[in-house]
C-alpha cells in the first residue's frame, strides 16, 4: 500500500497555506512583510508587533481561475483581529467588489478580537463581515478554510459563518464565545474547557459539518483543502425574502429536533449516527454515513 | 434610557410599537413618513432564538413594506453563552440575522441602529453593528470586553490598562471611545426626531466608518490599509 504524505493545515504557518493552496508560484501578495504596516497599538502594551500584523493577503490563480485570499497566521498572537490586520481583509474584499475575481478564499486561524485593540478589532470585524456581504452582492463568492491551530472564535467565528460555502478539517473548531469564555463568565459546570473532547465535539469540524454549515468535511490535508476550495467556486447565490426564509426554517428546524440536547453525543444519535464511532470517522466515511 | 421615553422622542408624530418580552416591533412616522422599528430590550442575551425572531421581523418588513427605513433599538447584554446555543452553531444563526439586515440593505431599506442600552460584543455584532449609521443616546453603554477581563487574558496589570485607558480609545469600553474610533456615527443627547431625519436623509449605505477613526484620531490605521490594499 503506498502512503500519500500527509501535509497537514493544521500545523502549517500562513504562508504554508497560501502556496498550497494556490497554483505553484502564483500567489502575488498586497501589503508583504516588507511594507512593515504594523500594529500602532501594541508597542504600549510592550508587545511584540508582526509586519503583516498576522495576516496575508493578495492574488493568485486556484486551477487557472484567479482568486483573492487571505489567511491569518494562528502563531502571532492567536490569529487575532486588530486594526490593521481586519483592514488588510476589509481591503482586499473591497478590491475583490470592484475587480470581480472568480472568488475569495479566507484561511481563518483567529482567537477573535485583539484584546489590547478590542475597540478595534471589533469594529474591524464588522467591516469585514459589511465587506463579505457586499463582495457577494457583486456575485463574488467569499470560501471560508477551517483547520488551523486556534480555531475560528468571537468576530472570526461570525466573519467565517458569512461566507458562501465553509470548508473544514475535523480539527476545526468554530463557535462564538470560546469554551475558556464561557468557562470563565459562566463557570466550569456551564462548559468545561480542559475537556478536549467535549470542546471538540461542540465547535469541532465534524458537528458542524453534519449541521451543514460546513459543506465539506476534509481530512487535514492542504491538497484536499485545495480541491474542496477548486470545486466550491462558483456565483455567490443573490439574497432574497425566499432564499432567506429558506434558511431561516431550515435553522428553526433544527431548534426543533435538537434544541433540548446538551451533548453532540445526543444530536449524533438523533440523527442516526453511532455516537461512538464519529470521532473516529475518516472525512469520506462521515460524509458517506451523513444523512440526507 | 427608557424605550417608552426613547420612543416617545424619537417619534413624537406617533408610533405603534409593541413589546413581547424582549422583542420591539413595530412602526412609526416620521416627518410624515412610516418608519419600521425592530429591536430589543431588558439586556437580552442575543442567541439562536432571538437571532430568527428578528430575522423574521425583518424579512416580514421586506417583503410587506418595501423600502421604508428600519430604525434598530439596540439594547442587549452580548451573545448568549451557553454550551447548548454554539452547539446548534450559534454563528450561523448570527450570520443569517446579518444575512437579512443585507437583504433589506440590498432591497433599498435605510438601516439606523440607535443604542440607548446595553451594546456588548457579538450582541452588538449580531444586531447594531451592520446598520448604515449608529447612534447612541444618553444611557447607552457599548463594550467589547470589560477591563478586569482584558487585565487577565493579557496579564497586563490593570492599573495600567486604567492608566492606558485615559489615553487612547481603541481597547476601553465606552461610547465616547466607540465615537472615536468611528464605531459609533453620532452621540446624540438632545433633540432625536430631528437627528434621525437628518441622518436619514444623509445616509448613503456606505461603510464609512475606518475614516470616520482616521478623522476623529481613534483609528488612524485602518483607512490607509484598506485603500492600499483596495488598490
Amino acid at each position: 500500500m503506498k502512503l500519500t504524505p500527509r501535509i497537514s493545515f493544521y500545523e502549517a504557518s500562513a504562508r504554508q497555506r497560501v502556496a498550497g493552496i494556490l497554483d505553484p508560484g502564483s500567489f502575488r501578495e498586497i501589503l508583504p512583510p516588507t511594507e512593515q504596516r504594523i500594529s500602532p497599538h501594541l508597542g504600549m502594551f510592550g508587545a511584540p508587533v508582526a509586519f503583516d500584523d498576522g495576516v496575508v493577503a493578495g492574488e493568485g490563480t486556484l486551477d487557472g481561475k484567479e482568486v483573492y485570499i487571505f489567511a491569518q497566521e494562528g502563531k502571532f498572537r492567536g490569529g487575532s483581529l486588530g486594526e490593521v490586520h481586519a483592514a488588510k481583509i476589509t481591503g482586499l474584499l473591497r478590491r475583490a467588489a470592484i475587480r470581480k475575481p472568480a472568488a475569495v478564499i479566507g484561511l481563518f486561524d483567529s482567537g477573535g478580537v485583539r484584546l489590547e485593540e478590542a475597540n478595534a478589532g471589533e469594529i474591524g470585524s464588522t467591516e469585514i463581515m459589511r465587506a463579505i456581504l457586499e463582495v457577494q452582492r457583486a456575485g463574488v463568492p467569499v470560501i471560508g478554510l477551517l483547520g488551523g491551530s486556534c480555531g475560528c472564535f468571537g468576530g472570526s467565528g461570525i466573519t467565517s459563518s458569512c461566507c458562501d460555502a465553509l470548508i473544514a478539517s475535523e480539527e476545526a473548531r468554530l463557535s462564538v464565545s470560546g469554551p475558556e469564555v464561557i468557562e470563565t463568565v459562566m463557570g466550569v459546570e456551564a462548559f468545561d474547557s480542559h475537556d478536549r473532547a467535549l470542546v471538540w465535539r461542540t465547535t469541532g469540524g465534524k458537528n458542524r459539518f453534519l449541521f451543514g454549515k460546513v459543506v465539506t468535511l476534509v481530512d487535514d490535508h492542504i491538497p484536499a483543502f485545495r480541491a474542496a476550495a477548486s470545486a466550491l467556486i462558483k456565483p455567490s447565490e443573490p439574497l432574497t425574502v425566499a432564499s432567506l426564509r429558506a434558511e431561516r426554517a431550515r435553522l428553526a428546524k433544527r431548534i426543533d429536533e435538537y434544541g433540548s440536547c446538551t451533548d453532540a453525543r445526543q444530536i449524533w444519535q438523533k440523527m442516526g449516527l453511532d455516537a461512538d464511532r464519529v470521532p473516529d470517522m475518516t472525512a469520506a466515511e462521515l460524509t458517506a454515513a451523513k444523512p440526507a | 434610557m427608557e424605550l417608552p421615553i426613547l420612543l416617545d422622542q424619537l417619534f413624537p408624530e406617533g408610533h405603534r410599537v409593541a413589546v413581547d418580552d424582549w422583542l420591539v416591533s413595530g412602526e412609526a412616522t416620521l416627518g410624515g413618513q412610516p418608519v419600521a422599528v425592530l429591536g430589543s430590550t431588558n439586556h437580552v442575551f442575543i442567541g439562536i432564538r432571538e437571532s430568527l425572531a428578528l430575522s423574521g421581523k425583518l424579512l416580514d418588513i421586506v417583503e410587506k413594506r418595501p423600502g421604508i427605513p428600519i430604525i434598530m433599538l439596540v439594547d442587549n447584554n452580548g451573545q448568549r453563552m451557553a454550551l447548548d446555543e454554539e452547539l446548534l452553531v450559534l454563528p450561523e444563526y448570527i450570520a443569517h440575522l446579518l444575512r437579512a439586515q443585507q437583504l433589506a440593505r440590498n432591497n433599498g431599506h435605510k438601516l439606523i441602529a440607535v443604542v440607548y442600552g446595553n451594546s456588548i460584543a457579538g450582541g452588538f455584532i449580531a444586531f447594531g453593528m451592520l446598520a448604515d449609521r449608529i447612534v447612541s443616546v444618553p444611557g447607552a453603554e457599548t463594550s467589547v470586553m470589560k477591563l478586569e477581563a482584558i487585565a487577565r487574558v493579557t496579564k497586563m496589570p490593570l492599573e495600567k490598562l486604567q492608566d492606558l485607558a485615559k489615553q487612547v480609545s481603541v481597547f476601553a469600553p465606552g461610547c465616547e471611545n466607540f465615537f472615536r474610533m468611528g464605531g459609533l456615527h453620532e452621540m446624540w443627547t438632545d433633540d432625536f426626531s430631528n437627528r434621525l431625519q437628518k441622518i436619514l436623509a444623509e445616509d448613503d449605505a456606505q461603510d464609512t466608518r475606518a475614516a470616520l477613526g482616521n478623522e476623529r484620531g481613534g483609528r488612524k490605521a485602518a483607512q490607509a490599509v484598506i485603500d492600499e490594499v483596495r488598490g
